[in-house]
């Protein structure tokens, strides 16, 4: 770890770009290379090259992948067998058997990962109490297994009915199995989700098996250049939860990866969130082509359990089950397309130019208006200094792009690139309510933290049209999931599905739960080097009105706590969310424990900002731009690098960094914190 | 500067949103499966006089249902005295926007600066409202006071104050009472969202600009749907299906349809449809309309969620007091078969013109099944009420979609395996596709499924909800017939005659019940299939050999 004092390096892998973020020796570089599809282990050294950095002295290092969603998306997973409890091998394929698009008669369900043929039974039964009916057939089990394996599969996922209360039938059908076929993957249910709902823990663990193989490759692939490279630690792993976890707890539970950068970054903003004193913010992470939000209370992020890839209003897509930070994505980016509908509606999104070809402003053959050609159109990005094209853009064409537009909704070019951005902010808005007023939180008693490298030409707008007083911008801010990672603590969460009334008497067994998980989570920490801080652990119930389906989350304190305070939060948490109460008995679902290993990398401190504290010496000249509601104002520009901790801006500014700008619109003044993090607070504040 | 445009654009946008928090906010309150995971319900947003502005919804089968209770609502108290803080509250089922008396409706209007601006509406199925059956939907009822409570558009809060003498009146007579309220307080908390949201959007944007975009929201949809139509086919369609049973005993009862489409009309004919059945499968005009609603917005394909002004084209045409329109005291609580009846005969007739659109015929029934017991550790009553999946009809470009809830159900779920064994006194032997042999094409149609419960309790009954029972879905160009929905129950080793309208059949610990889904029917000739299509459905166990060679003439690879 840091005992050293050596260097730590994070990698964050996306789908276009690979960010790489380095301190060693109180120096701090971070790298931004484009991502090698295909074999995105190469794009990492390729990166740690360019930026010469040796790996010798590298004490810590984190990594955060695409890997998982990657084979997910493009379908480049190994060949999977599933096993089941007798009668129930296409709960995979039934789902839940509904169609979102609700009006199509032309529905196309979403097929399997597994096709029928791969889809076996064996003879078994647990009942939902855990108790065993039919024990497991376990000749049948070893025989189909090797059925499965002449038919070709690569790896074997192995779901039972009722696993999440005794995964006893699952332990046993993985020993045979991994026993009799050692060069195929298997993974069982209970070691990926021990929430209920067949179908969901089904497709969870298949796509586990599914990417399992190409995960284990490209970990241990990794691992092994960068220990040729020199790197003498252990690498570890960024996991959708927020947590980091070694090598080989990353393998064992694949899918745990499937945000892994995202999550990084909501995280990094909890504990930048920390070091600054803001424990209550709103993050918005803007990329290429969607914008991310999610909501730190009290310091800490919301974990949510239900997660799918490829839905959208049009299909139901795969459900995942697995903790993954709670975030909200909508196709809303620098390269989304603004766009007329038969009837003559603006819309922006959820289409976008991407990389390639990109903004009309690339000059790579894009012709579509995008929100990043807006922004240049209306003079907040010096088009000079535009990143991601190929020389210096042709605003006739990026304006000829809006005329398409501009021409049957009768207004000019400039209407239309300021509309295209008023859209672009109202989706975001919309985004932005969803993780707050939704579930009942005022914006107004938040933060915005904003990073990605379109966070800065928006995020004053969002603020003032959810009257959020503060923005802060993040140093680092288009790297900030790299940056984000040497700033976290390991953790891991486990999820429990158990059922029970709750009153007087129940208070010893949930303490007693807690406990046994709490035991089992410490063993797993135990001889990992990387988790050697101290343990400290969150607890959460999920708990609901007798008759309820959907449950509420109630953070519980076993110190603490008695059963009249846990159901006294219980009826607020509730009529929060829900906004009434009832009379009726309460009752608890699943239990959440997080253990967090408050360990050295903790201690990992930004750099200090180093540039001037008067900001007089970096302003770097002026021009006209638009802001939203005041039309062209003369802005002053600011070169971000040479803004030092207690340098003070007012607006209306523009402050620009490698690769991204920042706006500071009329009113708002900005000052920079002791890590060259910039605190934007707005007039109405 | 005209950003005008814009700000409208962004009404319209935060319209949608609130439409779908208030679907949100009633669906995670709900105690009842029927709403949290059937999804039976829907919310909606209307102006001040009724129009749909803006809906979020699990099924479209509610499309439509809510601007009309509000107008009844108008009609029957006048703005006069509509006032701030009220909810009123209806299930007629021949009123404006009805279908059955399970389906409760609850409007609150929305007030700025004193002014009726709007209101905020929701429609949901509440699994218990008392009558002579469990569950409060039968396939024996003959009128509609054997049906349940009926709410004759009445106020259940007068100011803020709920009617108290309203709820212990709804406690007393519904067998459970806990959910019945819980359904209750969940369709007010979609209120209090749905009203919190649109006050502020009207502070935000001001009562005028909100209501321009709202009207704008309106005539967007009517050309949405007009620049759609030029993609639709002209001229007269026909066809023509039947309902099987009543439940009762009677039918089939014939229903047909004439569709007539022009550059700007489009209008659904059901003169020649058989009058109302004595038994409760009947549905009501709204259902009728709403019906024709879904069929209309799935065919446009206008890629926009419905208000009223996508409407604008649209005109049913019916009898009175047909099976599809049913008038007091007509029995109605199974009204769904009627409804997708109606709808399935007009996608039927429309389809051949229509390939890649609309496909040959589904298993065309809600499938709707009714268990109901004391569970024997603790006693408490249980009543699963849940629809089944099945399968879909074949395109002309793809095989028929297995095991899926009926086309028009949306966004309906099934109820976990897991989650039916804890809450109900049941277990399930078997969830599965099921290989009735039938269906075949060039394209073939999806399988349906068959799910088994095996009884663990004494002195549960088992209703059956089964459209076609006995008439097959149709093929379209050449494709076969599929199969027909039934249930068996197997007691003591033997086995009963197919069920498919069975009413509170009653069962004992050890009795099995098997529910059987039909196959949807094929589009094109079997002898078109291509052979690695059969391999494959062959390898897949989607067809039996016998059926490759009978249908469609194939020995295997």
């Amino acid at each position: 770890m840091n005992a050293g004092g050596g260097g730590r390096i994070a990698t964050d892998v996306g789908g276009t770009f690979t960010d790489v973020f380095h301190i060693e020796n109180g120096r701090a570089t971070s790298i931004k290379r484009r991502s090698t599809p295909g074999q995105f282990e190469k794009g990492v050294a390729s990166a740690l090259a360019a930026g010469g950095v040796e790996l010798t002295g590298i004490d810590f290092f984190a990594h955060g992948s695409t890997v998982v969603i990657n084979n997910l998306t493009e379908r480049k997973g190994v060949t999977t067998g599933l096993i089941t409890t007798r009668g129930f091998r296409d709960v995979l394929e039934i789902a839940r058997g509904n169609t979102p698009d609700i009006f199509n008669a032309y529905y196309r369900k979403p097929p399997p990962f597994v096709p029928r043929y791969l889809r076996r039974e064996v003879a078994e039964r647990i009942d939902h109490r855990g108790q065993v009916m039919v024990p497991l057939n376990q000749d049948e089990l070893l025989s189909t297994a090797r059925q499965l394996a002449q038919d070709g599969v690569g790896a074997i996922a192995v779901c039972f009915l009722h696993a999440y209360a005794n995964p006893a039938h699952e332990r046993q059908a993985h020993e045979i199995i991994a026993g009799a076929l050692p060069d195929i993957e298997v993974i069982a249910s209970h070691q990926v989700c021990r929430q209920w709902r067949e179908y969901e823990r089904t497709n969870t663990t298949v796509l586990s098996a599914y990417v399992l193989p190409a995960v284990r490759a490209y970990l241990n692939g990794l691992q092994s250049d960068l220990s040729a490279a020199g790197l003498k630690s252990d690498m570890l792993i960024m996991q959708s939860n927020g947590g980091l976890a070694a090598v080989e707890a990353a393998a064992a539970n694949p899918i745990s990866l499937v945000e892994s950068g995202p999550a990084a970054g909501v995280l990094g903003a909890a504990a930048y969130g920390r070091k600054i004193g803001e424990r209550n913010l709103i993050t918005l992470d803007i990329g290429g082509t969607t914008a991310k939000c999610s909501l730190i209370r009290n310091g800490e992020a919301t974990i949510a359990r239900e997660y799918h890839i490829e839905k959208t209003p049009a299909t139901a897509g795969y459900p995942i089950s697995t903790p993954v930070v709670d975030i909200v994505e909508i196709g809303n980016g620098g390269g989304s397309i603004a766009w007329l509908d038969p009837a003559g509606s603006l819309h922006v999104g959820p289409q976008s130019a991407g990389a390639e070809p990109g903004p009309v402003a690339y000059g790579r053959g894009g012709r579509q208006p995008t929100t990043t050609d807006a922004h240049l159109l209306l003079g907040r990005i010096e088009p000079r200094k535009l990143a991601g094209g190929d020389g210096p853009p042709d605003l006739t064409a990026v304006a000829g792009a809006f005329s398409t537009l501009a021409e049957p909704l009768g207004v000019d070019v400039l209407d239309v690139a300021l509309g295209t951005v008023r859209m672009a902010n109202a989706n975001m808005v919309n985004a932005l309510k969803l993780v707050s007023v939704n579930r009942g939180h005022d914006p107004r008693d938040f933060t915005l933290i904003a990073f990605g490298g379109g966070a800065g030409l928006h995020a004053a707008s969002l603020a003032g049209e959810l009257e959020i007083g503060k923005v802060v911008i993040p140093p680092h801010c288009s790297v900030f999931s790299a940056w984000a990672m040497l700033a976290l603590d390991p953790r891991q969460d486990r999820i429990v599905t158990s059922m029970r009334r709750l009153n007087a008497d129940c208070l010893p067994w949930i303490v007693d739960t807690f406990a046994n998980m709490e035991r089992d989570i410490r063993r797993e920490f135990s001889g990992n080097a990387a988790m050697s801080g101290e343990i400290a652990c969150l607890r959460f119930l999920d708990v609901r009105y007798r008759g309820q389906e959907h449950s509420v989350e109630v953070p519980f304190d076993p110190a603490a706590d008695d059963m009249e305070r846990l159901l006294d939060r219980f009826h607020s948490v509730h009529e929060r969310e829900f906004s009434f109460r009832l009379e009726s008995p309460a009752e608890v679902v699943n239990f959440h424990l997080a253990a967090i290993s408050r360990g050295p990398s903790a201690s990992a401190e930004p750099q200090d900002a180093a540039g001037a504290g008067n900001a007089s010496i970096a302003a770097t000249g002026s021009r006209p731009v638009h802001f939203d509601g005041h039309g062209e104002l003369q802005a002053t520009v600011f070169e971000r690098s040479a803004l030092g901790a207690g340098a003070e801006i007012h607006g209306p500014a523009v402050i620009e960094e490698p690769d991204s700008v920042i706006l500071a619109p009329p009113g708002a003044s900005a000052s920079v914190d002791a890590w060259g993090g910039l605190h934007l607070r707005l007039r109405s504040a | 500067m005209d950003q005008d445009i814009f700000t409208r654009e962004i009404i319209k946008g935060a319209l949608a949103t609130i439409g779908q928090e208030m679907f949100a906010a009633q669906k995670r309150a709900s105690m009842s499966p029927v709403i949290y995971e059937t999804l039976d319900f829907g919310i909606g947003i209307t102006d001040a006089e009724g129009r749909l502005i803006t809906q979020g919804m699990g099924i479209p089968g509610f499309v439509g249902a809510l601007d009309g209770a509000v107008r009844d609502v108008l009609d029957k108290f006048g703005a006069a005295d509509v006032h701030a803080g009220d909810i009123f509250m209806t299930n007629d089922p021949y009123g404006g926007g009805g279908t059955h008396l399970s389906d409760v409706t609850l409007l609150k209007p929305v007030f700025f600066d004193k002014r009726l601006v709007a209101w905020v509406a929701n429609k949901a199925h509440w699994t218990e409202l008392g009558g002579a059956n469990p569950g409060s939907f039968s396939t024996t009822t003959t009128d509609v006071f054997q049906e349940g409570l009926q709410f004759p558009v009445i106020k259940l809060c007068d100011r803020d104050t709920v009617n108290t003498g309203l709820t212990d009146v709804l406690r007393a007579n519904v067998r459970l009472p806990d959910m019945t309220l819980g359904d209750l307080w969940s369709g007010i908390a979609a209120l209090r969202v749905g009203e919190r949201r649109l006050a502020a959007l009207l502070e935000k944007y001001g009562c005028e600009t909100t209501l321009r975009a709202a009207d704008a929201l309106l005539d967007h949809g009517e050309q949405m749907v007009q620049e759609a139509f030029d993609r639709l086919p002209k001229g007269r369609f026909t066809a023509r299906d039947c309902i099987d049973s009543d439940g009762l005993g009677n039918g089939p009862f014939d229903v047909a349809v004439e569709i007539r489409i022009d550059e700007s009309r489009f209008v659904a004919d059901f003169s020649g449809t058989a009058g109302a059945a004595p038994g409760p499968i009947n549905c009501t005009r709204p259902a009728l309309i709403s019906a024709a609603r879904e069929v209309f917005m799935g065919i446009v394909g206008a890629g926009i969620s419905a208000n009223d002004g996508c409407f604008r084209a649209l005109s049913v045409l019916c009898p009175e007091n047909s099976v599809l329109t049913a008038t007091r005291p007509a029995p109605t609580s199974s009204y769904f078969e009627a409804m997708v009846a109606a709808a399935d005969v007009m996608r039927r007739a429309l389809a051949p013109a229509m390939p890649g659109r609309l496909t040959a015929g589904q298993f065309g029934s809600v499938c709707s099944m009714v268990l109901s017991g004391n569970r024997s550790s603790g006693g408490d009553p249980y009543i699963l009420v849940q629809p089944l999946v099945g399968g879909w009809g074949a395109g002309a470009d793809k095989d028929g979609e297995n095991a899926q809830f009926c086309v028009g159900n949306g966004e309906t779920s099934n109820i976990p395996v897991e989650i039916q064994e804890a809450r109900y006194g049941v277990r399930v032997n078997e969830y599965a596709l099921h290989d009735a042999g039938a269906g075949a094409g060039e394209c073939r149609g999806g399988l349906g499924a068959v799910l088994e419960y095996e009884i663990r309790d004494e002195g549960v009954e088992l209703s059956t909800f089964f459209g076609r029972g006995k008439t097959p879905p149709a093929g379209i160009a050449g494709g076969m017939p599929g199969s027909v929905n039934f249930a068996v129950v197997i007691s003591g080793g033997a086995e009963s005659e197919p069920l498919t309208m069975a009413s509170r059949v009653a069962l004992k610990h050890g009795d099995r019940v098997r529910l059987y889904t039909a196959t949807g029917a094929g589009w094109g000739s079997p002898r078109q299939r291509p052979a690695e299509a059969l391999a494959d459905d062959l390898r897949n166990g989607y067809i039996a050999p016998a059926q490759a060679w009978r249908d469609f003439n194939y020995r295997g690879p």
